[in-house]
């Protein structure tokens, strides 16, 4: 049986992952998976997902030896077809990071050459990492701004945020509910398309899980669109009509080695016959403090759970253990003590935004804007968004509009990781705050608008004059559909995938 | 107007009502409601304790109980309204936060009339939002216990405009709110049990002067406490502002000490949390279509209101009185309340008296003997005489079969020890028929029989009838006692009189 095979090999997986950290626990049962079309099918499973049988710690502390009493509906559906789950990779705590460096694990190494000992990339670094190193044919991530991507970009992977409210998120730990996404990591887009495809199911557990009917007919608008367009020659592109968003490209970075690689795929693509056109989503430059603010105040709410009573770490204010009135002080030893630094930041400054006072400038203002990025996608999009409250009124065809857009996934290679400091926690290193900047802006608005990004990993351009020298490391392509179009979206990835295999 | 001032201030009172939601599982997840009486942390799922990864999934039977709620008090449903997170760090709060209706409730805009009082209340709104769980404090062996049977329990929490004006009118507004979500299915509305409990705003100022600041007593368990928590405010209230004239009173929340019957201070109102209130992200908007509203509409059952006016319409000519009828919806009010806006299967007083009445019997009798049954000691059930029963019973009664007496004695045993034999065989067996139907008797034959006990009596009882012949007539009815007894209180007790009263002259 395969899985006995597994099983057997934990110890040789074990011996692999040393150097890497991708996993913080394998799955060494011998439990006997059932009979299905994903058997054969070593699945490693991001640690802020529930699993009953293996620990559940999101790589905090605060969650160090906890179980959950329940299994994630993907991990059900995953196991039931048969897959087997070979243990929990490592991220950063509560998804909140994007190096995983911010682990109770401790940090991922790049597997593309331990030596150098670069970041996986992160929040879902493991997985990356996981699929990257050959452990296993599959890893399931969570991505709220990027987190799939960045990581797959960074570990010259492939990986898929699907559309949100697509994959059940029930047993998902939840940093920020209207952002978080389950998602796919592969070596190849058709590992990639034949998991999602499993796991792409209603969840009646999952209350912004989205009606079959729904997701159906955002799939069919999408698929018949670009199908109408096309010759039934697949070679051909003609009719394939591709978005390059220019607030993505500021001239500052026209020398980076990425985006001439970026632009090559672009190139051929064109020469296959797809449409390249420069699109505009103009409130892009306000997406970052909209996210940023979104997210840490739903994970300020989100991880309010955890305050060491009913699970998970319990801190007892020092010599004061037979004192009842210390239970407000039990929770703020738990929590300072149970979350790490970034952690505590992101959480303080979600407070803040929803104070009474702040509310209204900072949350409030936030939602508006994340409306202004939804709409600036749908006025790019040829085909309509299917969630729109705007769709119930029926609107003029359009008759211009792109299929997918495309952009880097990253705007730098997996950069080294940072030395630890006295508290074990990594020093903040001091980064070009325009990459920064740009980097986030790169995954942030399709996370904020829950449309389908798809990060494929490329060759580096062939050097020219007008280039800075590239280090050989791998670098990923980004392509961005409509809601719901994630079939799309993984079909041209899958062409890209191609041209690369091709040797472009 | 006037009436209605105390010492020339004027109370404003506002009431926001707690009300647990009849439903068999919680509002937002799967695990069953509970009573006090379950084992604690024994009704729960992982949801409830805020486990990671558990997310909520809403209960359409809470939200249409909810409906009935805001339908009975007159709210305008809104098509659209939200959840929103209530943040707070407790121990009877295992999420860190409520899910409640902060900044879209459900249902607003209300009206409702109690019964007792002349003016109509405002409903400000009502929100639909969780249950606590609950923390057991033990002082002694210095523990906190936390019990997560109640954790998520469906809640409506109903606020009124401050539309009341008097201690009374306040317990007289509870408890026609209560009777009306009992009558609605909407909750059982035990106060004791915890399932109503109210949070009351009371504040002060001379009559033509805006309010007054007021102040927040929360969490009243009991109409009782209600009203004494309001007396205490006023006159607290009145001695801060009547001793010094530039004295305030201060904006507090408060708590009623139902030991020394009286408020104390729980937090100023600069120490108020700011509960960082956000939309709920995964709870999206609720939608009640209009559709969906009728159709709960068209299922409620009837307001006592319109029952009262009902009842009075089709009885009265018949000599049933307001009286009587509050007498019969105060039975209605102690049946079990079924789960979910079920019908229930167990008649309440009201039906069960207007079955009986629907065979011909007279109300006025019907309702007396329904009457009875509550100076009996037992609370009201149609379980343990049925419809059929208790109109054999009413029929003996109005045949003259029986005796008052002897019919008392009947419904004692018929309540005591349900049966399903035929109640004038029972009567028969306890020797509490008259022999022959009045009708039948000739008043010789009757007048015989009285006679003869009477004789009895008077062998019996040798120093009462002395006492009588001596002049004291109330010894009388202890002789008369003697014989219903002897008779079973078959023998009228003024034809015994009139004949002991002949045989003594």
């Amino acid at each position: 049986m395969l899985l006995r095979r597994f099983a057997s090999n934990v110890s040789a997986l074990r011996a692999k992952d040393v150097s890497i950290n991708a996993f913080v626990a394998f799955n060494d049962s011998e439990s006997v998976s059932s009979n299905g079309p994903l058997n054969g099918c070593t699945i490693a499973v991001k640690d802020n997902i529930c699993t009953s049988h293996l620990p559940t710690t999101a790589s905090s502390a605060i969650l160090k030896d906890f179980h959950s009493p329940f299994d994630a509906t993907v991990v059900q559906i995953l196991t039931k077809n048969g897959a087997e789950i070979i243990g929990k990779t490592n991220c950063d705590e509560f998804g909140m990071g994007s190096l995983n460096i911010h682990s109770v694990h401790g940090p991922v190494v790049n597997p593309f050459n331990v030596e150098e000992r670069r970041a996986a990339g992160g929040s879902s670094g493991g997985s990356a990492a996981a699929v990257a190193a050959g452990l296993c044919h599959a890893a399931l991530g969570t991505d709220t701004g990027g987190s799939i991507r960045l990581p797959a970009s960074y570990c010259g992977v492939v990986g898929l945020k699907p559309s949100y409210g697509l994959v059940s998120r029930h047993g998902i730990i939840s940093y920020a509910d209207s952002l978080d996404t389950v998602g796919v990591l592969a070596k190849d887009v058709s590992t990639v398309e034949n998991v999602f495809g499993h796991i792409n199911k209603h969840d009646y557990r999952d209350p912004t899980s989205i009606d079959e009917r729904v997701r159906e007919r955002a799939r069919n608008l999408s698929l018949e669109q670009y199908e109408s367009n096309r010759h039934s020659n697949t070679q051909d592109l003609k009719g394939l009509r591709i978005g390059v968003p220019q607030e993505y490209f500021p001239s500052e970075l026209s020398s980076n080695p990425i985006i001439s690689s970026i632009r090559n795929i672009l190139s051929l693509l064109r020469s296959r016959g797809a449409t390249v056109l420069p699109v505009s989503l103009p409130s892009t430059k306000y997406a970052l403090s909209a996210y940023y603010v979104i997210a840490s105040a739903e994970g300020s709410s989100c991880l309010s759970r955890y305050d060491g009573i009913e699970y998970g770490l319990r801190v007892k204010p020092p010599g004061e253990e037979n004192n009842i009135d210390t239970s407000a002080k039990i929770y703020a030893h738990t929590r300072s003590h149970g979350f790490g630094r970034e952690v505590r930041k992101r959480i303080l400054l979600g407070t803040y935004a929803l104070s009474a006072d702040a509310f209204d400038n900072y949350f409030l203002q936030a939602q508006r804007v994340r409306q202004m990025v939804r709409d600036d996608f749908d006025s790019v999009f040829f085909v309509s968004n299917i969630l729109a409250s705007s769709s119930t009124t029926p609107k003029s065809r359009k008759t211009d509009g792109v299929d997918v857009l495309i952009h880097p996934s990253a705007i730098r290679t997996a950069p080294r990781l940072p030395i630890a400091d006295d508290a074990g926690e990594p020093e903040s290193a001091s980064r070009d705050t325009l990459q920064d900047y740009v980097q986030d802006v790169l995954t942030v608005p399709a996370s904020l608008a829950g449309l389908p990004a798809l990060s494929v990993p490329v060759p580096q351009a062939v050097r020219n004059q007008n280039v800075e020298k590239g280090d050989g490391w791998p670098i990923g392509v980004s392509v961005v559909g409509q809601w719901g179009s994630d079939e799309l979206v993984l079909k041209v990835g899958r062409i890209i995938e191609e041209m690369e295999r091709n040797g472009l | 107007m006037s009436r209605l001032l105390v010492d020339g201030w004027q109370v404003v009172i506002g009431i926001e009502t707690h009300v647990q939601l009849r439903s068999k599982q919680k509002l937002f997840s799967k695990a069953p409601t509970s009573l006090l009486s379950h084992s604690p942390n024994t009704r729960f799922h992982a949801f409830d304790a805020a486990f990671p990864g558990t997310l909520p999934r809403l209960n359409r039977k809470c939200l249409d109980l909810a409906l009935r709620a805001a339908l009975a008090l007159g709210c305008t449903v809104n098509e659209r309204s939200s959840f929103d997170r209530k943040h707070y760090f407790y121990s009877d709060q295992p999420a860190g936060y409520q899910i409640t209706q902060h900044y879209s409730p459900f249902a607003v805009r209300g009206l409702f009339t109690p019964t007792k009082l002349g003016n109509s209340i405002r409903i400000k709104q009502i929100q639909l939002e969780q249950d606590t769980a609950k923390s057991i404090t033990n002082p002694s062996k210095k523990s906190a216990l936390i019990d997560l049977n109640r954790a998520g329990t469906g809640l409506l929490e109903i606020v009124t405009e401050p539309d009341l004006r008097t201690p009374e009118q306040a317990a007289e507004y509870v408890r026609s709110l209560q009777e009306l979500l009992r009558a609605v299915g909407v909750s059982d509305g035990n106060m004791e049990m915890g399932s109503l409990r109210c949070d009351v705003n009371v504040s002060i100022n001379r009559p033509g002067e805006p309010h007054g600041t007021r102040c927040e007593v929360k969490n009243l368990n009991s109409v009782k406490f209600i009203v004494a928590a309001i007396e205490y405010e006023i006159s607290r209230q009145r001695r801060i502002l009547e001793n010094n004239s530039s004295a305030e009173v201060l904006q507090e929340t408060r708590r009623f000490d139902h030991d020394v019957w009286k408020t104390y201070k729980m937090r100023s109102k600069e120490d108020a949390p700011d509960y960082r209130y956000m939309p709920d992200p995964n709870l999206g908007t609720l939608v009640f279509s209009q559709e969906h509203v009728d159709s709960v509409r068209r299922g409620m059952p009837s307001l006592p209101a319109s029952t009262r006016s009902r009842l009075l319409q089709t009885y009265s000519s018949k000599g049933v009185t307001e009286r009587d009828i509050e007498v019969l919806m105060n039975l209605d009010a102690n049946r079990e309340i079924p789960y979910d806006g079920a019908e229930s299967s167990i008649l309440g007083a009201v039906a069960y008296f207007e079955q009986l009445c629907s065979r011909n019997r007279d109300p006025k009798i019907t309702q007396n003997v329904l009457g009875q049954l509550s100076a009996l000691g037992k609370p009201f059930s149609s379980e343990l005489i049925s419809v059929d029963r208790m109109g054999e019973f009413i029929d003996l009664v109005v045949a003259k079969r029986m005796t008052r007496p002897s019919a008392k004695l009947l419904l004692k045993q018929m309540l005591s020890r349900p049966s399903n034999a035929p109640v004038n065989h029972l009567a028969a067996e306890m020797d509490l028929l008259d022999t022959d139907p009045p009708h039948h008797k000739t008043m010789s034959a009757n007048d015989d029989l009285v006679r003869d006990i009477c004789l009895r009596a008077i062998d019996a009882l040798p120093s009462e009838i002395a006492a009588i012949r001596g002049g004291n007539q109330n010894v009388m009815n202890k002789v008369v006692g003697w014989i219903m007894r002897e008779t079973r209180g078959k023998v009228d007790p003024n034809s015994a009189k009139t004949i002991l009263n002949q045989l003594l002259r």
